[in-house]
């Protein structure tokens, strides 16, 4: 079975895919940078632009997302690749101390160990997801997110519990 | 036989906490007869690295496959925030350690992604040339140890011995064997020394003369080999897309993508090669696709040597680095697939953030959805056709 994916000038893909999600959702910000649609969204709205990305737009690969620790916040990224060269960005802003946004493992199946690792690294909960376990880390007695800015590299960390 | 209870609690204390688990399907009949769970790795003789696989099996067929990763996590990500730029070169080296030109290059395209920098011609076609040498020591190698997990002996002794050449080579050019800091930010560390495309050239031409007859007409026909990976880890396109795998797992179910070609980088748009595919998406596909891989990586070693210009090796970089506040991406192909790092820079020298995909760590989603209803023996096959480095996907 052969799949299909996007064709045509990248230009014009990139102007498809930014009309695409500015028509359906309503973004924050939008813009086109080199060959990269760059779109902000509320947090609620991920799940439903990456399914907009997948389904109506034919876009069938999530690369990664990246949390970024922003003291306060936390900003995704989930970079999405059309496999033609054409890219999207799809970022959103989480306030507040424990954040949960909407798991896209149902659009993007591949998200799943992305997100037990966002979850392992930064305790960013995935609402939905079917199996958020820690990935890395051990699964008991360890309540530190190592990546988060609070967590200093110095310190002597202890197992609570298994002394 | 296990009483209920004690199975319970078997299996927990194997997959704590119980709750939220993957749904296992449920293979007890009506005769009664119960799966077993068994541990397999992190200390296997076959096993790619550290890796342990929770396997629930139903007599010898695999119902269920949970990997459980991080027994060499460095946290990688997190020492990179407390570096100035530069020094997290070496420490992408170490993350898979059977692509580590790749794993700089993908690093240091991120930075000067946010930087005004230059960089020489020369110094393209150096990392270009460095790359595709790195992706023949790391196929080659990757072909030996599916036949040593399959029981043949003899391709890891001639895969070692093409992968020590170039190291050699590797060790004239750098100064390491694997752990280079070669491919800096704004160029390469140092010019190829006088001999060096010479011997390149010899050893090149050496290796394809022998190739087919160590790689191909070995392997290719047999018949134990046929029988241990024809239709073993098969797959479609879409299921393949669908798990996000990226490299020769994708390419040999038919997807036709290569980042050197869809996400150009460097000079590869000047260079001629063809994307290999196959349309078989079992074991036996991802070796073919391996073996022409290799071939086209001769090409493009040739093609470099040829057309290399003369020149400066290194742009102008001021004395301390900052990058521009913002995003930076870099995406190469690795040997194994989409190697893309995400830098988030605030203006100053060190990263706020430095974000790793690598293939090894997304291609292994794949250990969960193809190994259910293989045999046990099936696992190092399909291990073979991932290819998996353990400093990869633990990072």
């Amino acid at each position: 079975m052969a799949v299909t994916l996007p064709e045509g000038n990248l230009e014009d893909r990139l102007k498809r895919y930014l009309d695409g999600f500015s028509g359906r959702h309503g973004l924050r910000e939008s813009e086109i940078i080199g060959n990269a649609v760059r779109v902000v969204v509320a947090p609620g709205d991920v799940p439903a632009v990456l399914a907009t990305a997948k389904e109506a737009l034919g876009i069938r690969h999530l690369s990664f997302i990246t949390v970024v620790d922003r003291v306060g916040s936390f900003e995704l990224t989930y970079e999405l690749i059309d496999l033609r060269g054409a890219r999207v960005m799809v970022k959103a802003v989480i306030e507040g101390e424990e954040p949960v946004i909407g798991s896209v493992t149902g659009i993007y199946p591949t998200a799943n160990w992305h997100e037990r690792e966002a979850y392992d690294m930064f305790g960013v909960a995935f609402a939905g997801h079917p199996d958020l376990r820690r990935l890395y880390m051990w699964q008991d007695h360890f309540d530190h997110h190592p990546l988060l800015k609070s967590f200093e590299i110095s310190t002597r960390r202890t197992f609570e519990g298994l002394r | 036989m296990l009483s209920e209870e004690r199975r319970v609690e078997q299996q927990s204390a194997l997959t704590q906490p119980a709750a939220g688990r993957l749904a296992a399907p449920d293979v007890r009949d009506e005769f009664g007869l119960e799966t077993i769970d068994m541990s397999m790795g992190p200390q296997h003789p076959a096993m790619h690295g550290l890796l342990r696989l929770i396997l629930e099996l139903d007599g010898e067929t695999v119902v269920r496959c949970d990997p459980v990763m991080g027994y060499l996590h460095r946290c990688q990500e997190k020492i990179a925030e407390n570096r100035m730029y530069p020094a997290v070169i070496p420490l992408t080296d170490r993350l898979d350690y059977f692509a580590n030109m790749h794993n700089e290059h993908g690093y240091v395209l991120a930075v000067e992604d946010q930087l005004d920098v230059e960089i020489p011609p020369r110094a393209e076609y150096i990392r270009v040339l460095m790359c595709e040498l790195m992706r023949l020591a790391s196929h080659i190698p990757s072909i030996g140890f599916l036949m040593l997990e399959l029981g043949a002996f003899t391709p890891i002794l001639y895969a070692f011995r093409e992968r020590e050449r170039i190291q050699t080579i590797f060790e004239a050019v750098t100064g390491a064997r694997m752990m280079f800091h070669y491919i800096r930010i704004g160029g390469v560390k140092a010019d190829l020394p006088p001999d060096i495309p010479q011997q390149i050239w010899d050893y090149i031409e050496g290796l394809e003369a022998r190739f087919q007859s160590d790689f191909v007409d070995l392997i290719q026909d047999n018949e134990i080999f046929i029988s241990r990976t024809r239709g073993v880890g098969k797959m479609t396109g879409e299921k393949a897309l669908e798990m996000g795998l990226t490299g020769p797992p994708l390419r040999c179910t038919g997807v036709d993508f290569d980042i050197r070609r869809d996400y150009p980088y460097s000079i590869y748009p000047e260079l001629e090669f063809d994307v290999i595919t196959d349309t078989a998406g079992d074991v036996e596909a991802s070796y073919r696709v391996r073996i022409a891989e290799c071939l086209q990586s001769i090409r493009l070693i040739k093609q470099c040597l040829e057309k290399m210009p003369e020149g400066a090796v290194m742009g102008d970089l001021g004395r301390r680095l900052r990058p521009k506040e913002g995003d930076g991406f870099g995406r190469v192909e690795s040997p194994r697939g989409e190697f893309a790092v995400h830098i988030v820079s605030d203006g100053s020298d060190t990263p706020y953030r430095v974000h790793y995909r690598d293939p090894s760590f997304c291609n292994m989603q794949l250990l969960q959805e193809v190994v259910p209803g293989h045999y046990l023996p099936d696992i190092m096959p399909i291990m073979g056709l991932i290819d998996p480095v353990s400093g990869g996907w633990d990072k």
